[in-house]
């Protein structure tokens, strides 16, 4: 209760700062509930109020989300901050008669650049002073004018095919005779998800590299629209299956935030149970992975038994190796029983005990060392700039966790170490994964030690329109849902803003004068999921 | 059969006739004449050079005598004979060219066409008449006419400065070689009884050893010069691409030839090396300018300024070759001596042909493109299919495929470095040792070099609209690619007809002749005979090297050296069955697959790329990163003066542009010539201070230059 | 480097012994919903009850309920989010690839000699990540494809059959068409997963085709969301014709049956 109340006062405090610098100009409401404060603004003190919690209040862009009403755009910035410090959203309400621009942060604040050219792309919103306002989600197939995610364009009707497609021109940076682009993808070589990756280079070394997502663009936030809650949390939990249960986790808890629904213990101890095997596994793929792109048979071999391992005791136990359909509004949906905690328990202390000892092999075979280290740097300035996310920015020094920042479920109450690496390389990012499987293997031991007896759900969640922002630390990081509901309790505003996506924008500074044969180590070492990113 | 003689009289008129109709009739029929003149002249010569070669009968007209200098003769033996020849196999499809290619736009328009046809005839004068010069004075004058006619060539753009000053390279460092020849000629005459060759090497048997050095220095200078070896080949990689396409063909296909002559005759003919010393200079010389060549070859993107580093090369591996030839025959190994003169003299022949070739190719598509840079071109292919046939066989004889020309000359140049074992001197070993490397590097490179000029220029897609608008060249420009095309496949699959030829040629001077040790008579001993017993040569025939005997002539087709006891056969090869069975392999398996997939249907797919929705250019290879690996690992050679990156961004992360900016001083401007100028500009200062204008200094000064002079005359 | 070898050694095989024998460790496949012997009062009432399954996986037939296997996608509501649970049982088989047609048909399709050589290209025409982990699974040990001549190829050129995964997005429908041209006949799709299949949760929209059926002719379907290693495999047995697929009830037009939203 002390600890509630002081953050109620800091939240007060932070209130009052703002609006006693902005001369009582701007509105600024706080919710506890929500650890949210609310500033309302104009496009005058936007860039004003960005800069100040950038600079001098260190809070990081969460998201960025633009809903559309009958008379006006409305934007919400989502900045996040130290652990236990509130959220903060900036609001921003456009005349829609108006002229449809808007100023743009990302000169100050980089990582709001790919999430402006989304809205950009998506919505026709004109971001002023925006240096590279390219597309991002539309490719050449899409008429220039056309904007899937306003309200007036039917998203249930195949995409409109212009005859004649857009001319395709990649963007492209450097002036040298004999520059060229070396495209990599969009079908890969092996089972790598779809994504086009143009190689700057004039031979031998790439100098820059141009990343093109979204051919995997599903319309997850389009297709949406208008439909029930329990539809999409199918969407939520299935639109990037190698982290579902984080993604339903952040829907769910978006959802019941609206409805106010208060959760049995049980039901948020169980969340954090899968949610913490879910990262297990993925951490253990991801280690698979990186073994795999540095041709390391044995090794890759060994992390890829333990993967499946890892998915066989999920099926095991859940009834799905991938732990879909466990959450839904107001809880979970399956009960663990004492002995299957014990199972869990055991199956994964002894994967994890594998783990270690392939981490020991690792760290000795210098052959694998010194393909990864000082591979795919990325320093904590730069990741700090872009707001990168999860495992890689904390490999970079930037220890930054929602599980601390903004608590939810029961993490509040456990104690657990979030790792940090400081030197951002691969090798820094391959221990951190290391170091983070086994600390969610502690929870898991720790919470199914005492796992609190009750309900698993909520008895009833009675929706209400309204709208809130759900969010979980993900296995790739921080994953932030806006869920809006009309009065049917259907959805009407899905907004995403995935790890892969964050953390994507800041790739090129790991691929950056690079050997085109260190490519797959450093996507390897990213790990990131291009199913998450173009939703 | 017409008297040789005679008919070189008839080239001399027709020459003459070219240059005469030239300057009279008007621009439209002057091409016409250059084409008929050009090659019946090329004709003409080709039957002379041919005639005597074949035969052995030299020829020889005294001119007249001046004065006490001895009198002035025109003499046609063996060795000119093989060098008139390799002119004509040039000239005449180049002449051919010419015609259509001189239309071009940029040189029509601007310079016309008389002064072109003019020096061209006379170039060509000039160039037999130095081959078959057989006394110094005719040889001087007519190396000064040909120096002064191909600068004239060269300049022919002479209203652009980069040609300008590239001619202008080229006349001051070809005058400086001039100048070292005379030196040599006349160091060579001093104690000589006439200026004819036969007196000159009459006065060369009783020649001092530090009058011998002096000798060879200065005429491997100043042939060298021609010839475009390292130190003094700064002027060839400027040259190439300021000159004409078929100048340059010219030039690298003659014209380095005449430096390689000179350096024979000087060092094999009249004054032979003695010392093994001076052997081993030119191999070392030779292997560097390999090496050096096709490492600057391999990073140029520019097509002829390629080429020409590539003459570097192969000059180079010429010469290395001499090199080995010279060192084997002072050394007592006559055989291997002979192979190597071989090898090295097929290997000249070879290069002049397939550059002749390239340079033709280059200029066809820098007629119908208008560009010659490699990352600018790409997709010719598909537009230029016999432009892009022809020089596909120049680059893969270049690059020393089998069957082509160029394998047989370097396999033999290589494997007669290899056989360096057999001499006694360490140092002399471990220098071989160390020249094969370069050369086999040189080998390796030069193929990555010509797979990139290929792949660049013809596959893939174009990268600029000049290159994507191109067209084929008519059939006058295709012809002569396609005959010098043609001889590159024959030289390389007959190689056994070829080295007879060779062989007696360099009897002239070596007055041995090796061809046994590398053609066994398989076809006209098929009993053996003493080199070869009959065991032996059946065991061969049990193996198919009889095959073809009953209609063909000479020898065997197989080339063969025959080593000790221990090693009978050291190696072997016949290209001429490689070709057969090339031929049958690659036919059979098409008939086979015509065969298996009579009664299917064939799906033609488009490129797959990935699943790329529109591959541009923009993401193609281009020339510069084909190269780049070898520039990065050689990159201590190449060594850039201005390496910049720079990046531009905006909001501080928001790169917007890279710029990178390279700039490099040729190796040898670098390390000699920068240097060398700067050294003048010191002892010019210096000069400056000694000058203090007193009389008694001059005296002192006079005197201390007596007593040098009188010691080196002491020493010589 | 020893230790590698010496690891290796140790942790022995593990590969299944699957087609020679079932695999019954646990938790290698999600199952279907089976046994669903309740006979309803009323058709009303099936109906009603059917209308649980999100996907239109649970048909009502007068007063049964009957599964259509291609479109469930394992999220347990007709088990876990009922009143009284309409499915009472869970299998745990994965043999159930279905094709359009029989087997005779599929092993003519690439005769004898594939049956030891099968190359794949996998193509993610918007997958969510889970199937092509799936799919990965198979080059691991516990699976070990190659043991059985499957191999993934890099290009299309060399492929015999194309693995699509995903709900076939519109960005993704060049590529996939040009990959198909590409690849030699004779060739083979396989449809993986329910996205594959009938577009799966995403359905048809402006973004995603609703399945590759939609644009290239499919031979063999591999329901479930995501397929286990074990159905796929049971899949590419199944098309060159070494088992036979699951007791096919398709109609090749609309896979899966028509579609829900
Ligand atoms: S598991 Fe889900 S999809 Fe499958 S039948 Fe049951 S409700 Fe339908
Ligand atoms: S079928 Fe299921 S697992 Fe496969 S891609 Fe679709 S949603 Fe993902």
């Amino acid at each position: 209760m002390a600890q509630g109340l002081s953050k109620n006062h800091r939240q007060l405090d932070l209130a009052e700062a703002i609006a006693k610098r902005w001369h009582w100009k701007v509105n600024v409401s706080c919710d506890t509930a929500l650890s949210q404060c609310y500033v309302e603004c104009d496009r005058n003190q936007l860039l004003e109020l960005c800069r100040w919690l950038i600079d001098d209040m260190d809070y990081a862009l969460g998201s960025l989300i633009v809903e559309e009403t009958n008379e006006n755009w409305l934007l919400r910035y989502v900045f996040y901050g130290e652990p236990d410090s509130e959220a903060v959203h900036l609001g921003l309400r456009l005349d829609k008669a108006e002229k449809t621009t808007v100023p743009s942060i990302s000169p100050i604040i980089h990582a709001a650049d790919w999430q402006e050219r989304e809205a950009w792309d998506l919505f026709g919103l004109r971001f002023e002073g925006h240096p590279r306002l390219i597309d991002i989600v539309r490719h050449e197939a899409w008429p220039a004018e056309i904007y899937p995610m306003r309200k007036n364009f039917d998203g249930s009707q195949p995409g409109p095919h212009p005859p004649v497609e857009r001319p395709f021109q990649p963007y492209h940076v450097v002036q040298a005779p004999g520059a060229f682009l070396m495209p990599i993808g969009p079908v890969f070589s092996d089972a790598a998800e779809s994504a086009l990756f143009l190689l700057e280079s004039v031979g031998e070394d790439v100098i820059r590299i141009w990343p093109r997502f979204f051919y995997k663009f599903r319309g997850v936030e389009k297709i949406a629209e208008g439909q029930a809650v329990d539809r999409v949390l199918l969407l939520a939990e299935r639109f990037s299956g190698t982290s579902s249960f984080a993604h339903s986790l952040a829907f769910c808890q978006a959802v019941e935030a609206i409805c106010r629904v208060d959760l049995p213990s049980r039901a948020q101890a169980l969340r954090i149970v899968f949610a913490e095997l879910e990262r297990f596994r993925h951490h253990v793929a991801a280690i698979a992975g990186i073994c795999n792109s540095t041709a390391l048979a044995v090794a890759t071999s060994q992390a890829g038994i333990l993967e499946e391992e890892a998915l066989r005791l999920s099926g095991t136990l859940t009834g799905h190796r991938y732990l879909f359909g466990l959450n839904k509004p107001g809880g979970v949906t399956l009960d663990l029983n004492d002995r299957q905690c014990e199972d869990l328990s055991s199956g994964v202390q002894a994967i994890f005990l594998k783990l270690a000892r392939l981490y020991d092999l690792l760290r000795y075979s210098s052959s694998f060392l010194d393909r990864l280290e000082e591979v795919g740097m990325v320093t904590k300035d730069q990741a700090r700039n872009y707001g990168l996310v999860g495992p890689i920015a904390r490999a970079s020094g930037l220890a930054r966790d929602l599980r601390q920042v903004l608590p939810y479920a029961l993490y509040s109450e456990i104690s657990f170490e979030v790792p940090q690496e400081e030197e951002g390389d691969g090798y820094a990012r391959l221990r951190l994964l290391f170091r983070e499987a086994e600390q969610s293997a502690k929870i898991l031991q720790k919470i199914l030690s005492f796992l609190p007896p009750g309900e698993i759900a909520a008895r009833e969640v009675a929706l209400k329109p309204g709208a809130a922002l759900g969010w979980a630390e993900a296995p790739r990081g921080a994953t932030f849902h806006w869920v809006r509901l009309d009065e049917q309790g259907r959805v009407r505003r899905y907004h995403l803003t995935t790890p892969s996506f964050t953390n994507w924008h800041g790739f090129h500074f790991a691929a950056e004068d690079f050997a085109y044969q260190d490519f797959p180590i450093i996507m390897a070492s990213f790990g990131l999921s291009n199913a998450e990113c173009d939703r | 059969m017409i008297d040789p003689k005679r008919l070189f009289f008839l080239f001399l008129i027709l020459c003459g006739a070219g240059v005469v109709l030239a300057a009279l009739l008007p621009r439209r029929a002057n091409r016409v004449v250059l084409a008929w003149i050009g090659s019946l002249s090329s004709l003409t010569i080709l039957w002379v050079g041919g005639a005597v070669l074949l035969s052995g009968q030299a020829w020889q007209v005294d001119l007249w005598n001046i004065w006490s200098l001895g009198p002035m003769v025109l003499k046609m033996d063996r060795l000119s004979a093989l060098f008139v020849f390799i002119a004509g196999l040039v000239f005449l499809p180049v002449s051919i060219f010419s015609a259509s290619y001189m239309n071009l736009p940029k040189y029509v328009k601007r310079y016309g066409f008389k002064s072109f046809g003019i020096y061209y005839h006379l170039l060509l004068a000039a160039i037999v008449l130095l081959l078959v010069a057989g006394d110094m004075l005719s040889f001087l004058l007519a190396w000064e006419a040909m120096s002064i006619f191909s600068y004239l060539l060269v300049n022919y753009e002479h209203e652009k400065e980069d040609t300008t000053k590239a001619g202008y390279l080229m006349l001051s460092l070809g005058e400086a070689g001039t100048i070292a020849v005379v030196l040599a000629f006349f160091l060579l005459a001093r104690t000589a009884t006439g200026l004819d060759f036969p007196a000159l090497r009459a006065a060369a048997a009783g020649m001092g050893q530090a009058s011998a050095w002096a000798i060879f220095l200065l005429s491997f200078f100043g042939f060298g010069v021609k010839a475009g070896l390292v130190p003094t080949n700064i002027w060839l990689p400027l040259a190439h691409p300021a000159a004409p396409s078929n100048v340059s063909a010219i030039l690298s296909g003659v014209i380095l030839n005449l430096g390689l002559y000179g350096i024979v005759r000087f060092n094999a003919d009249l004054l032979p090396v003695k010392d093994i010393g001076a052997g081993a200079i030119v191999l070392i010389v030779g292997s560097i300018s390999a090496l050096v060549g096709i490492l600057y070859a391999v990073i140029r993107n520019d097509m002829k300024e390629m080429l020409a580093h590539s003459s570097i090369e192969n000059i180079g591996i010429i010469t290395a070759g001499l090199g080995a030839g010279f060192i084997f025959r002072i050394a007592g190994l006559p055989a291997l001596a002979g192979i190597a003169f071989i090898a090295a003299f097929y290997h000249l022949l070879n290069h002049s042909l397939y550059k002749a070739l390239l340079f033709l190719g280059a200029g066809a598509v820098d007629y119908s493109a208008g560009e010659r840079n490699m990352d600018r071109l790409g997709g010719l292919i598909r537009v230029m299919p016999w432009t892009s046939l022809f020089f596909l066989v120049g680059a893969l004889s270049i690059a020393a495929l089998p069957p082509f020309n160029g394998f047989v000359s370097e396999w033999l140049t290589l494997q007669t470095m290899l056989r360096s074992v057999e001499l006694s001197s360490m140092g002399i070993k471990i220098i071989f040792a160390l020249c094969a490397a370069a050369l086999a590097l040189t080998a390796a490179l030069a193929v990555t070099c010509f797979v990139k000029a290929f792949a660049m220029s013809f596959l893939g897609l174009a990268r600029s609209p000049k290159a994507s608008k191109a067209v084929e060249v008519n059939r006058s420009m295709q012809a002569p690619m396609a005959i010098l095309a043609l001889c590159c496949l024959l030289f390389g699959i007959l190689p056994t007809y070829v080295i007879p030829v060779l062989d007696n040629t360099i009897a002239t001077f070596t007055h041995e002749h090796m061809v046994d040790e590398l053609v066994p008579p398989f076809f006209t001993a098929p009993q053996g005979n003493a080199r070869f017993p009959q065991e032996f040569v059946s065991e061969f025939h049990d193996l198919g090297a009889q095959v073809g005997r009953t209609f063909l002539p000479g020898q065997g087709l197989v080339v063969m050296h025959r080593g000790t006891e221990h090693n009978p056969v050291v190696y072997a090869m016949s290209t001429s069955y490689t070709f057969v069975v090339l031929i049958l392999l690659m036919g059979g398996s098409l008939i086979l697959f015509r065969v298996l997939t009579r009664s299917r249907k064939v799906d033609r797919g488009p490129v797959w790329a990935g699943g790329v929705r529109q591959l541009l250019p923009k993401m193609t290879y281009t020339a510069t990163g084909f190269s780049n690996p070898v520039r990065v690992i050689f990159e201590a050679v190449f060594r850039p003066v201005i390496f910049d990156e720079m990046r531009e961004t905006v909001a501080e992360h928001f790169l917007i542009a890279v710029k990178s900016q390279r700039q490099e001083v040729y190796i040898l401007e670098r390390t000699m010539f920068s240097p060398l100028a700067r050294l003048g500009r010191w002892l010019a200062a210096l000069l400056g201070k000694i000058h203090s204008g007193s009389v008694n200094l001059y005296a002192a000064y006079i005197l201390i230059s007596l007593g040098i002079v009188l010691i080196i005359q002491r020493l010589m | 480097m020893w230790e590698w070898v010496w690891e290796g050694i140790r942790s022995g095989i593990v590969t299944t012994a699957y087609p020679a024998r079932e695999e019954t460790a646990s938790g290698v496949s999600p199952g279907f919903p089976t046994d669903l012997p309740r006979t309803f009062a009323a058709a009303g009432e099936a109906s009603v009850a059917a209308s649980c399954c999100p996907t239109e996986a649970l048909l009502s037939e007068d007063q049964q309920v009957v599964l259509r296997e291609p479109r469930c996608i394992h999220c347990y509501r007709c088990l876990r989010q009922t009143e009284t649970p309409l499915a009472w049982q869970w299998q745990g088989n994965y043999e159930w690839a279905v094709s359009p047609h029989p087997r005779v048909e599929l092993a003519k399709k690439f005769g004898r000699s594939f049956r030891r050589s099968l190359h794949l290209r996998i193509l993610d025409a918007g997958a969510c990540g889970a199937c092509l982990s799936e799919i990965e699974q198979l080059n691991k040990p516990y699976y070990n494809m190659h043991r059985l001549g499957f191999f993934v190829t890099p290009t299309p050129r060399d492929a015999d059959v194309l693995v699509v995964a995903g709900p076939m997005t519109e960005h993704m429908r060049q590529p996939l068409l040009s990959a198909y041209e590409a690849m030699p006949t004779p060739k083979a799709v396989l449809a993986l997963g329910a996205c594959a299949i009938f577009g799966g949760v995403f359905g048809t929209s402006f973004a995603s085709m609703g399945g590759v059926a939609s644009l290239i002719p499919v031979d063999i379907l591999v329901p479930g969301c995501p397929p286990p290693p074990l159905a796929i495999l049971h899949a590419l047995l199944a098309l060159i014709g070494r088992v036979e697929p699951a007791a096919c009830e398709l109609n090749s037009s609309s896979p899966g049956g028509e579609r829900g939203d």
